[in-house]
C-alpha cells in the first residue's frame, strides 16, 4: 500500500510541478512585453502582431498631476494654445451653437455594477486614473462675444441630465445624447439656460451595466436624422451576447418620429461621429477591445457604411478572429469591413473634428483632428495627445501627426487628458480636457497676438 | 482496555473527558481547508456547465467560487498559523498534506486570474484544465492523508 502510494506520488508531483511552472512560466513570460512603434500602427495597413492572453492583464495608467498655474499643453509650430476656461467638472465634450456660444459637456459614467471579482479591482484602478472623479451632470455654456478666447460669461446651460455626452441642434431643437435616451430641449438663438422640461425622442440602451456609456450624437445636415454611436456593454462580450442588443453600432434615428434602425454594427465604441466635409459620408472613431497584447487592437478612425459590420466582438480589421467569443459567428466574419485608418492600439479616441474653419494654417483644412484620451493598459503609454489626420479626396492621405502634446510629463503624470474636440466660429479647435478640467483653444499663432490668460 | 476506558467514561463528565484526550472539536482550520475544497470542486461543475452552454453566469459563478475557496485558504492559513502559535495541541503537521493542498492553492489563484479574462477563454481551455486539475490534486491529497493516517505506526 505504502509502495503504490509513493510509486504514484513520485510519478504524478514531477509531473504537476512542471506544469505549475509551465502555467506560471507563462504568465510571467507575458509581463514584461512592450507595445512596439505605435507608428507602425497609422495608416490603412496596420500591423498586427499575434493575439496574447493574459494571466494579469497588463495595467499601466497615468497618475494624475494636474496643470499648474500658467501650464499648459504643447501645441504644434505654428499654434498657440491658451485655457479657454478652467475650473470645470470632468468635461467629456464641447459643441459650438450657431451664434458662436460653447456648450461644454460635465460628465461621467453611472456606477458600474461588480459582476466579477476583477470589479472590484478595476474600479479601484479608474480611481487611480481619475476616470471616477465628481461630474456634474450639467452642460456648461461659455460666451466669448469679441472672440478674442476670453469668455465674458458662463452660465450653467443645462443641469440635472444623466451621464450626457453627445449634443446636437437642429433648427431650434436641442438634442442631448444621454447615456439612456435622447432628449430634446426647445432653444432660442442666443438663450443662455434652458429650464424648460425636455421631451425623450427616444431610449438608448443604458443600464444596469452600461460598460461604454458615452452616446455621441450627429445630425445628419438636412436635419431629418439623428446618427447615434452606441457603444458595446463590455470588452468582448464576457456580459453575454443578450446585453449587447442594438449596441456597438451607430444607430440612426428619425427625428421626426424618434424611431430607429441600426445604420452600422460590429463598431465597438464609436465615441465620436462626424462628416467627412469633401464627400460628405459619415465617419467615425472607435475604441477597439482591450486584453490581447500591447498591440491589439488598434482604435481607428474609418468611413462608416450604411449596413456595414466592422467586426465586434467576432473579428477586428476583417478576418481577425477573436477566440474569446462563443459561439462564432463566421456568417458575419466573413462581412466584416476593416476599418479605413488604424491610429496605434489603445489610444482612446474620444473626439474627433472635420476641420472645415480657416484660422488655422491651410494643411490643416478638410483633415480630422482625434483627441486620444491615453491608454490604461499598455506598455509604454500611448495617446495623451491630440492628432490631425490630413485627408484628400475624402480619404486619410499621410500618417497622423501630433498637434497638441504635453498631456503627459517626462515622469509619465498627468496635467490632463484630451477628450471631445469641436471647432468654434472663428476656426480655433477646442478640447475638453477631463483630468484638468480645463477647455483648451488652439489658434494660429499670430505674430504680436499673445493670448490673454483665462480668468 | 476497553473495559478501563468505559468505566472512566462513567465517572467523568464528557467535556472533562475530551479535554484530556484531545482538542475539542475539529481545529478551525480543518474546517476552513474543507470549505475551500468544497468552492474548488464548486467551480469545476460550474465551469463544465459553462463549457457545455456557454451562458456567462456560469462563468460567474465559478469565479466567484474560485475567489470564496481562495478567500477559505486564506483563513485557513490564518487559523492555523493561530492555533501553531497558541500553542495548541493540534495533529503534527502532515507534509504530503500541507504541500498538495498549497499546490491546489497555488493552482487555483493561476485559476482565479485565467477566469479573470474576458469572454469565452476564462473557462475554455485552460481554466476549466486548472478547475479540474485542482480537483484531482484534493483528491489524491485527501487520500494521501487517509492513507498516511491509517498506516500502522512504527514504534508506537
Amino acid at each position: 500500500m505504502i509502495h503504490a502510494l509513493k510509486a504514484a506520488r513520485s510519478k504524478m508531483l514531477p509531473r504537476l510541478a512542471v506544469l505549475v511552472v509551465a502555467i506560471a512560466g507563462l504568465g510571467l513570460a507575458s509581463c514584461d512585453d512592450n507595445g512596439g512603434d505605435p507608428r507602425r500602427q497609422i495608416g490603412a495597413n496596420p500591423v498586427l502582431p499575434e493575439l496574447q492572453q493574459y494571466l494579469m492583464p497588463p495595467i499601466r495608467i497615468a497618475k494624475v498631476a494636474g496643470w499648474g498655474k500658467d501650464e499648459t499643453p504643447t501645441a504644434a509650430q505654428g499654434l498657440q494654445i491658451h485655457a479657454l476656461a478652467t475650473g470645470f467638472e470632468h468635461p467629456r465634450s464641447v459643441y459650438v451653437l450657431p451664434n458662436g456660444d460653447v456648450l461644454v459637456v460635465e460628465s461621467n459614467g453611472p456606477k458600474a455594477p461588480i459582476s466579477r471579482p476583477k470589479d472590484i479591482i478595476t474600479g479601484w484602478v479608474q480611481q487611480f486614473a481619475g476616470a471616477k472623479a465628481k461630474d456634474a451632470n450639467r452642460i456648461t455654456l461659455l460666451r466669448d462675444t469679441k472672440g478674442d478666447g476670453v469668455p465674458e460669461l458662463r452660465t450653467v446651460f443645462l443641469d440635472h441630465l444623466n451621464s450626457p455626452f453627445g449634443v446636437a441642434l437642429v433648427g431650434h431643437d436641442l438634442y442631448v445624447a444621454n447615456t439612456d435616451a435622447i432628449v430634446r430641449y426647445p432653444y432660442q438663438d442666443g438663450q443662455t439656460s434652458i429650464t424648460a422640461a425636455g421631451t425623450k425622442l427616444t431610449d438608448l440602451p443604458g443600464g444596469p451595466i452600461d460598460h461604454h456609456w458615452t452616446k455621441s450624437l450627429l445630425a445628419s445636415p438636412d436635419g431629418s436624422k439623428l446618427y447615434v454611436g452606441v457603444g458595446s456593454n463590455s470588452n468582448i462580450g464576457e456580459n453575454g451576447i443578450g446585453a449587447e442588443y442594438e449596441r456597438a453600432a451607430i444607430w440612426e434615428v428619425d427625428r421626426a418620429s424618434g424611431a430607429h434602425r441600426i445604420f452600422a454594427s460590429g463598431i465597438r465604441n464609436p465615441t465620436g461621429l462626424q462628416w467627412e466635409p469633401e464627400t460628405g459620408k459619415l465617419w467615425a472613431i472607435a475604441n477597439e477591445r482591450d486584453e490581447i497584447g500591447p498591440d491589439l487592437v488598434p482604435d481607428y478612425l474609418t468611413s462608416v457604411r450604411d449596413g456595414g459590420f466592422y467586426g465586434w466582438p467576432y473579428s477586428y480589421y476583417g478576418q481577425h478572429l477573436d477566440p474569446r467569443i462563443m459561439p462564432q459567428r463566421p456568417d458575419l466574419v466573413a462581412t466584416a469591413i476593416a476599418p479605413d485608418y488604424a491610429l496605434s492600439s489603445h489610444v482612446a479616441p474620444l473626439g474627433v473634428a472635420m476641420y472645415t474653419g480657416t484660422d488655422l494654417p491651410a494643411n490643416y483644412r478638410g483633415g480630422a483632428f482625434v483627441g486620444e484620451h491615453g491608454s490604461w493598459d499598455r506598455t509604454p503609454l500611448n495617446g495623451y495627445k491630440v492628432v490631425f489626420v490630413p485627408f484628400s479626396g475624402g480619404r486619410p492621405s499621410g500618417p497622423a501627426q501630433d498637434v497638441v502634446t504635453g498631456f503627459l510629463d517626462e515622469n509619465n503624470h498627468a496635467h490632463g487628458r484630451p477628450v471631445g474636440l469641436a471647432i468654434d466660429r472663428s476656426g480655433g479647435l477646442l478640447i475638453a480636457d477631463d483630468v484638468g478640467n480645463t477647455v483648451w483653444r488652439v489658434s494660429s499663432l499670430k505674430p504680436g497676438s499673445p493670448p490673454k490668460p483665462a480668468s | 482496555m476497553k473495559h478501563a476506558t468505559i468505566t472512566e467514561a462513567t465517572f467523568i463528565g464528557d467535556a472533562s473527558l475530551r479535554s484530556t484526550a484531545k482538542p475539542r472539536g475539529r481545529p478551525l482550520h480543518r474546517i476552513l481547508v474543507s470549505f475551500s475544497a468544497a468552492y474548488f470542486a464548486g467551480a469545476l461543475v460550474t465551469d463544465l456547465v459553462y463549457w457545455q452552454t456557454p451562458d456567462v453566469l456560469w462563468e460567474r459563478f465559478s469565479i466567484w467560487l474560485v475567489a470564496a475557496g481562495l478567500i477559505m485558504a486564506g483563513l485557513a492559513t490564518i487559523a492555523y498559523v493561530i492555533d501553531l502559535a497558541g500553542g495548541r495541541q493540534i495533529d503534527r503537521p502532515s507534509w504530503p498534506r500541507v504541500v498538495g493542498y498549497a499546490f491546489a492553492v497555488l493552482l487555483s489563484l493561476i485559476n482565479a486570474f485565467v477566469h479573470s479574462r474576458d469572454g469565452y477563454t476564462a473557462v475554455v481551455p485552460t481554466g476549466l484544465m486548472l478547475s479540474g486539475l485542482v480537483v484531482v490534486v484534493l483528491l489524491l491529497t485527501a487520500w494521501v492523508g487517509m492513507a498516511l493516517a491509517n498506516r500502522p505506526r512504527v514504534g508506537g
